[in-house]
């Protein structure tokens, strides 16, 4: 089942061009957890500005490369990798590169909407704060323009210094968007971003990933099929670790060429 | 069951019925074992509740029986230790009149079979006599004569068992010789004395030709080993002119080198005999204007009990005032005084009788029918009560069982007492007191003493002191290490290396505490001994370099720093702090050395020495080998496992997706920790550093073997304490059951309790809502 129900700028938007179509590049890359393999050896490129979507069936390795993008991994015990991915050219494997500036360059929305028990002024400050902006103005101005990008400014513009745990689910998914927005990082990791969420948040949350891109390029995990064809531009389907089949969404969605591809959007297995 | 059901439940859809009583049973029995501890703890706390309780009654006087001597004219009772043969001394004569009384268990005491009968000792001549006196102590009588001579009677009471165990009493009395008190003279109006080993001291109001004369006299006699001889004159004081008034009554003081006269204007001489000459120490007036009405010692004869015309009732003792500026100047001796150190409630007039304790400071007081009981040192009043009879004499029996006051009409009424724990009372707990022989009211805690004329001294103040004092310094040294230690081991070291450490430090936790005392005590305080001056440059050092080397890593540019991976930086640290460790270990008699040089007062060498240095640069200070230094550190490793296991604990329990959350943000390690993790985590950090205290507060073993376990309240560092827990460890093997002592321990251990029970209470409530401030999602 495949149907792509994207509204009428979307379809404008997709048809934009990117200003850079190999921003991130993975090279022949592979990735293991101690001994077993999870990634084998992908090679592929996203564009800049465009929302790549990763499916496939679960243990096929698409959250593991996402969390690569920022090196989130890096807490695991026993990893190791071989190949590269480079952001803008750069590999991000880099021992020059300090891991710190480089998830300032790539933020994280995680499967879990993981707000800090803080206000929801504090949350959105956060990145700043621990990058040394405590400028009064700067954070005030941060806040307000996240907090609209995420579009949660009229929900929670009256209670900033309300703990951010007061919320909603889907509001808590929204502020923890804006949360990753708040530094101005180039790419936005989205990992399973609507699995906790009832549909209507959903349906906000995709909506916002129409208007999020026009800044950002981003890369998000998702189970949902009709979701990764109604919010990306690209699609890649994994599965076993490898990379299947990689392409505009629509092709994947309406003609893809490997039949396991065609097999996991049209349902028969996943 | 299965005719009723037309449809039973086939076979694998029931419940066996094991499976149902397991469950009951196992239902009830966790039931009953978590009430059971409830219970068992509030049991506890009953019991030690029962057992303090009696130290807050009040003294039970009851009259148990009257008996009628016959004896009208009599001067003084007197009775023996088990209050089974008192006696009346007939002035008249000097003849001595003894009741038998017969004390059966639980029952009235009776007239016994000897009855009542009359006994003259054998005076060496006759005599007419004037006055006497009972010292209850040496059960002595001293006799004053109408022609200023005076004799002793000794009443030498002895029991007798015979074959069925039942005791009999019998007295003996033995008259000396009739001594001079000087030429002259007439009828002696009151008297005292004192024997020392050697000397006599008789002090006396005695009539004369030119009215009431003040002497006082000395006797001396040979001691060989042969035996004693007979006492002999030898100085003669006449204190007359010295004294402005009509005097009242003579006292000799404890160490009988001293004379006190009250006169009937209300002022009080004090007289001492230095070198064979006699001069006025001090003249105070106790009650101001007013006229003196009793004037008596307490036991021990350190405190006066003077009650006032009126009725006011003080206490005074001897005491060292602070030196004016002209003594300091002149560099004159500051001399004892007498000082006001309690006052007690008014009675309704002045003190016709007095009679004190011979175990303790109780002493009995009567004016008219008013009866009352008091205790010196707390100043409380025992018991009082308005009698149906006026006494004119009375005893309070020598083990502060019995009372005996004598009437008008010649009855004796025995009263019995029932107060074990006069010297109990909150104001001795908590309040300072002026003890005798101490130069200001203060918080002291001495139970036992040497003689048992000393008060024992019972202020809670000073364990509770030790207490906060011991767990301050564990807690000083403990926290800082373990909740860093806790922070890192979560944090920032590699797992791998913390399925090393954690279970490292939960066995240290698991020490005796026992064996730590013993290597603070043995091993520890004589090592730092003489080092503190390395310990504390080690204490500087070791931070500063942390930190020091922190900063230069975190400025080393990304290329020198990939060669130590996160979580290994351990493995250049531990060394390096080993080398600073070891070097300022050996630096320390270096700076020893240069900074800590005490000059010697006398011979003017220079010492450096840290242990002569601080006693002398901190005024007040003290050194001692086993200090709170000692405690710290001993208590704190006691301490460190618990805090670092428990705040580990909720440091990693800290969800991954917060941690995580905010990496992703591009905060570093520390941020992570100080921004997200410690404040999710301090409501477990709460825990553990109260938990860490409540061990602190009860640890008893290592206090009592690393200290000196002196009750003093001193802050120094270099000094010792003793702690509640300590307290009842040491004493309890010396407490006799179900005394003062043996309940005191059990009221420091209703303290330590309530202190717990505060603590931990203070700290869930503090727990709980931190719990809520920093709670998270899921």
């Amino acid at each position: 089942m495949a149907t792509v129900t994207a509204t009428e700028p979307t379809l404008t938007e997709h048809t934009a061009p990117s200003p850079d179509p190999s921003y991130i590049q993975v090279k022949n890359f592979s990735f293991w957890y101690g001994s077993s393999q999870v990634i084998h050896d992908q090679t592929f490129s996203m564009p800049k500005q465009k929302v790549t979507a990763f499916i496939g069936p679960s243990g096929c390795g698409k959250s593991t490369l996402l969390r690569c993008f920022n090196r989130m991994n890096d807490l695991i015990d026993g990893i190791h990798h071989e190949g590269d991915i480079t952001v803008g050219g750069e590999s991000i494997f880099n021992p020059m590169l300090e891991v710190i500036s480089l998830r300032k360059r790539v933020g994280m929305v995680f499967q879990k909407y993981n707000p800090f028990p803080k206000s929801i002024y504090e949350n959105i400050v956060y990145s700043l704060r621990v990058a040394g902006r405590n400028k009064k103005s700067e954070l005030d101005e941060v806040v307000e323009r996240s907090l609209r990008n995420a579009a949660l400014w009229d929900e929670v513009k009256d209670r900033l210094q309300d703990s951010a745990l007061g919320l909603s689910g889907g509001q808590m998914q929204r502020l923890c968007i804006a949360r990753a927005i708040a530094n101005q990082p180039e790419i936005l990791l989205m990992d399973e971003p609507c699995s906790a969420l009832d549909p209507v948040a959903t349906g906000k949350i995709e909506e916002l990933i129409h208007q999020l891109k026009r800044q950002f390029t981003i890369v998000i995990v998702t189970h949902n099929m009709q979701q990764a064809a109604r919010v990306s531009d690209r699609t890649a389907f994994f599965y076993l670790g490898k990379l299947i089949e990689y392409d505009e969404t629509q092709k994947i969605f309406m003609n893809p060429e490997k039949p396991q591809t065609e097999d996991y959007v049209s349902g028969r297995f996943g | 069951m299965a005719s009723q059901n037309p449809n039973p439940d086939p076979k694998r859809f029931e419940v066996s019925k094991g499976t149902l009583r397991l469950d009951t049973f196992m239902t009830h029995f966790i039931k009953v074992g978590g009430v059971g501890i409830i219970l068992s703890v509030f049991a506890i706390f009953i019991f030690i509740t029962i057992q303090v309780l009696p130290l807050f009654q009040s003294a039970k006087v009851e009259e148990a029986a009257v008996i009628d001597t016959g004896v009208t004219d009599f001067h003084i009772v007197g009775v023996d230790e088990w209050g089974e043969l008192p006696f009346v001394v007939n002035l008249k004569d000097g003849s001595f009149t003894f009741i038998d009384i017969k004390r059966e268990h639980e029952a009235k005491p009776v007239i016994g079979p000897r009855g009542i009968f009359t006994e003259h000792p054998k005076y060496a001549g006759k005599a007419e006599f004037t006055s006497a006196l009972y010292h209850h102590k040496s059960e002595e009588v001293i006799f004053g004569t109408n022609d200023g001579r005076y004799t002793l009677v000794k009443v030498e009471y002895t029991p007798e068992f015979n074959a069925r165990s039942e005791r009999t009493i019998k007295a003996k009395l033995s008259a000396d010789k009739f001594f001079p008190l000087g030429k002259g003279l007439g009828a002696v109006q009151a008297i005292d004395y004192y024997d020392a080993d050697k000397d006599r001291l008789v002090a006396a109001l005695v009539e004369s030709d030119t009215g009431l004369q003040v002497r006082t006299t000395t006797f001396k006699r040979k001691k060989t080993p042969f035996g004693v001889g007979a006492w002999k004159p030898a100085d003669e004081y006449n204190l007359t002119d010295q004294i402005q008034g009509k005097p009242s009554k003579v006292l000799v003081t404890g160490q009988g080198n001293g004379v006190l006269i009250s006169t009937v204007e209300g002022t009080v001489y004090f007289f001492i005999i230095e070198k064979g000459e006699i001069g006025l120490r001090q003249k105070f007036q106790p009650f101001g204007e007013e006229g003196i009405g009793s004037m008596d010692w307490l036991l021990g004869n350190e405190s006066l009990v003077f009650t006032s015309d009126k009725g006011e009732n003080v206490i005074f003792a001897q005491y060292r005032p602070e030196p004016t500026e002209e003594q300091l100047a002149s560099g004159e001796e500051v001399r004892r005084q007498f000082a006001e150190i309690n006052s007690l409630p008014n009675l309704s007039g002045p003190a016709d009788l007095y009679s004190h304790s011979m175990r303790n400071r109780a002493f009995l007081l009567a004016s008219g029918p008013e009866a009352s009981i008091r205790y010196g040192t707390t100043g409380s009043i025992r018991w009082q009560k308005t009698l149906g009879f006026t006494p004119k004499a009375g005893i309070l029996g020598s083990r502060y069982e019995t009372m005996m006051l004598a009437d008008d009409a010649g009855s004796l009424h025995f009263f019995s007492i029932d107060d074990p724990h006069p010297e109990a009372s909150f104001s001795a707990f908590f309040s300072k007191i002026w003890y005798e022989g101490q130069d200001e009211p203060k918080y002291l805690y001495q139970s036992s003493a040497a003689d048992a004329s000393t008060e024992p001294k019972f202020s809670m103040v000073p364990l509770i002191f030790g207490t906060f004092k011991g767990t301050l310094y564990a807690m000083i040294f403990a926290v800082p290490i373990a909740l860093l230690a806790a922070l890192y081991t979560s944090q920032f070291l590699k797992p791998e290396y913390k399925k090393v450490v954690k279970p490292t430090m939960e066995i240290m936790a698991s020490l005796p505490s026992v064996v730590l005392g013993f290597l603070g005590a043995l091993w520890l305080a004589p090592i730092l001994d003489s080092r503190y001056p390395s310990v504390f440059l080690i204490l500087f050092l070791l931070p500063l370099t942390a930190a020091a080397v922190g900063y230069v890593w975190g400025q080393l540019p990304q290329r020198y720093r990939i060669y130590l991976k996160p979580g290994q930086e351990f493995l250049v640290f531990i060394p390096l702090l080993l080398i600073v460790t070891i070097a300022g270990w050996e630096l320390g008699p270096w700076v020893e050395s240069k900074l800590c040089v005490y000059v010697d007062p006398t011979t003017g060498q220079e010492i450096a020495d840290f242990r002569l240095w601080w006693p002398h640069t901190f005024l007040g200070g003290n050194y001692d080998q086993r200090n709170s230094m000692v405690i710290g550190f001993m208590m704190g490793f006691a301490v460190i496992p618990i805090i670092f296991t428990i705040a580990e604990d909720a440091m990693s329990n800290v969800p991954q997706f917060l941690t995580s959350a905010s990496l992703a943000l591009g905060a570093s390690r520390w941020q992570t920790a100080s921004r997200v993790v410690l404040p999710t985590a301090s409501p477990g950090m709460f825990s553990a550093m109260m938990i860490g205290f409540g061990r602190a507060v009860g640890e008893t073993m290592i206090v009592v073997m690393a200290t000196g376990n002196t009750p003093i309240m001193d802050w120094n560092i270099f000094n010792g304490m003793r702690t509640l827990s300590a307290n009842i460890a040491v004493e309890m093997p010396e407490a006799p059951k179900e005394s003062t002592h043996y309940r005191i321990l059990f009221f420091g251990a209703l303290l330590l309790f309530l202190m717990t029970f505060l603590v931990n209470t203070v700290a869930e409530v503090a727990r709980v809502r931190l719990r809520n401030r920093y709670k998270t999602v899921g």
